[in-house]
């Protein structure tokens, strides 16, 4: 059992090999322009390195979003066109969701952004609401509620969160964008 | 040489398109999500909707395409995708969707230039005879060349303003005509006189074309007639319009047709499936002896058969592009054509 983590939700993109659920190799690559250039090069190369073939592949975790738009596409393009052509278990994750386990109760998760926040509600240990807030609003939300900064991923656990979820259908996979564009306002 | 069979992947603006092709010429089954219904509710393509919808569609656009040739990916010979131009969103899943096949199945990745298809279309229902002149039309290029080869061309002129498409879409949208506005237009002028006196751009005598003066024109005299309460003509200056804007290509290409003495001549491009500039080529065509050919209307328009086609050339000169391929929104015919040479 070999599951593939891939993230690309920000401008430093992740893979992460698990065996059996035990994290077994991390890549972090900083894109210092273009995701597309260098993401297929990049993930051969991961697998090469580790000997593997994309067929070795058993199940595939990808990181939905919030975060760039454009990461995000490439990213869940890849991942869904993977699980399709390979015929393997594929699995969403939002990139709040990646910092569970969280044990507190009632407090908002928040990933920063260049001109504002993206917010998750956290209650009985599920993200139920997700939100984009403007600075101004983060700091009213951070005035009634208890707003977690700055979390950091737990690699070692993030599968156990992941497989947690449903398996889904590739064609039904698609990005989280959360934030509005201007034609939705 | 066995059978070329291509996967061809375009994404470039609002229709997500898969298609498998043999040799170059023969469509085995092709694939078009068209996006427009969606864009029309805004009044034109909005970039960020039409990558989303890309992304959303894609692996069932490659689904559906296969099942409609009962083919597997494995049974290809490669996988060729739009890289340029386009809209860069929408060019980045296509081409993000091919390098993961590619990486899969172990099959070259050919990377395809948009205008190159409009051009390989002509090679579906027919061949290009070679030398030809092409002219592609579409909402992003008015483009004049001489095709010497499969390999070697010559650009004659281009629009030095907005191409033709545009200007169809943007009189259409002032004279209060749903997008897209190519096909309205055409519908609206069959009801019309030739009424409006319209200046004719660009008397000079290069091959290239301008439509802004056109279209500026049509606008003020809407906006004009609008403050003074009279009525417009919609009919009747969709109908002027029209031959004024036709006009403005056929001068050129009958230009190139005396200069040139070539003896073939092509039309490419989402333009090319209006009535009238079709019948307009023809009859040049036949006032100067030239075989003329224009796609079936199916294929004029945006669609991964074409890719297909343009890619079998490619293929056949183990043109293959490597895993770092990235999208380009502005690479145009002539940068192109400087590329390759």
């Amino acid at each position: 059992m070999v599951s593939l983590y891939l993230d690309t939700h920000r401008s430093v993109i992740v893979f992460a090999l698990y065996k059996d659920e035990k994290l077994w190799k991390k890549k972090e690559i900083l894109s210092p322009m273009d995701h597309s250039m260098i993401l297929i090069p990049s993930l051969k190369e991961f697998l090469e390195e580790n000997h593997l073939k994309v067929e070795d592949l058993s199940d595939l975790v990808v990181v939905t979003g919030p975060g760039s738009f454009t990461g995000v596409r490439l990213g869940v393009t890849i991942a869904k066109t993977l699980s399709y052509s390979l015929n393997i278990p594929i699995r969403g994750l939002t990139s709040l969701e990646c910092f569970l386990p969280i044990e507190e109760k009632n407090v908002y998760l928040s990933i920063p952004e260049k001109n504002g926040y993206f917010i998750g509600k956290l209650d009985e240990k599920k993200i139920t609401k997700y939100l984009y807030l403007s600075k101004d609003e983060f700091a009213e939300l951070k005035q009634i509620n208890k707003v977690l900064e700055n979390l950091e991923i737990n690699y070692e656990t993030l599968i156990q969160e992941a497989h947690k979820k449903e398996t889904m259908n590739p064609h039904q996979v698609n990005p989280f964008y959360v934030k509005k564009i201007e034609v939705e306002k | 040489m066995n059978d070329v069979l291509i996967l061809a992947i375009e994404t470039s603006c609002d229709e997500t398109s898969m298609a498998i092709v043999k040799n170059g010429h023969e469509v085995l089954s092709l694939t078009v999500l068209t996006q427009m219904d969606t864009h029309a509710n805004f009044g034109g393509v909005v970039p960020e909707i039409a990558s989303r919808m890309h992304t959303e569609n894609i692996t069932m656009v490659l689904d559906e395409t296969l099942r409609k040739a009962n083919m597997k990916v494995s049974d290809v010979s490669a996988i060729a995708v739009t890289y340029a131009p386009g809209l860069l969103g929408s060019l980045l899943v296509g081409v993000e969707c091919a390098k993961t096949l590619a990486l899969v199945y172990h099959k070259p990745l050919i990377a395809v230039n948009h205008t190159m298809g409009h051009i390989y279309a002509n090679n579906i229902e027919s061949e290009i005879t070679f030398p030809t002149l092409a002219l592609i039309v579409s909402g992003g290029h008015t483009d004049l060349l001489i095709l010497k080869s499969e390999t070697e061309m010559e650009l004659l002129g281009s629009t030095i303003d907005d191409s033709i498409g545009e200007v169809y879409d943007k009189v259409a949208r002032v004279l209060g005509m749903p997008y897209p506005g190519g096909p309205q237009i055409e519908k609206s002028s069959l009801l019309g006189e030739d009424a409006y006196e319209l200046p004719h751009p660009m008397q000079d005598d290069t091959y290239n074309f301008s439509f802004s003066g056109l279209k500026s024109y049509i606008i003020n005299l809407v906006h004009n007639e609008r403050q003074r309460k009279n009525e417009i003509r919609i009919n009747d200056l969709a109908k002027s319009f029209q031959i004024v804007a036709v006009d403005e290509l056929v001068r050129k290409v009958e230009k190139a047709m005396k200069n040139t003495g070539i003896k073939n001549m092509i039309l490419a491009g989402g333009v090319s499936a209006n009535k009238y500039l079709r019948s307009e080529m023809e009859k040049l065509s036949q006032k100067y002896g030239v075989h003329f050919h224009v796609p079936n209307i199916l294929y004029c328009t945006d669609n991964a058969a074409m890719i297909g086609c343009a890619a079998y050339p490619l293929y056949k000169a183990q043109k293959f592009s490597s895993f770092d391929l990235n999208a380009k929104s502005s690479e145009n015919i002539k940068t192109y054509i400087e590329k390759e040479k």
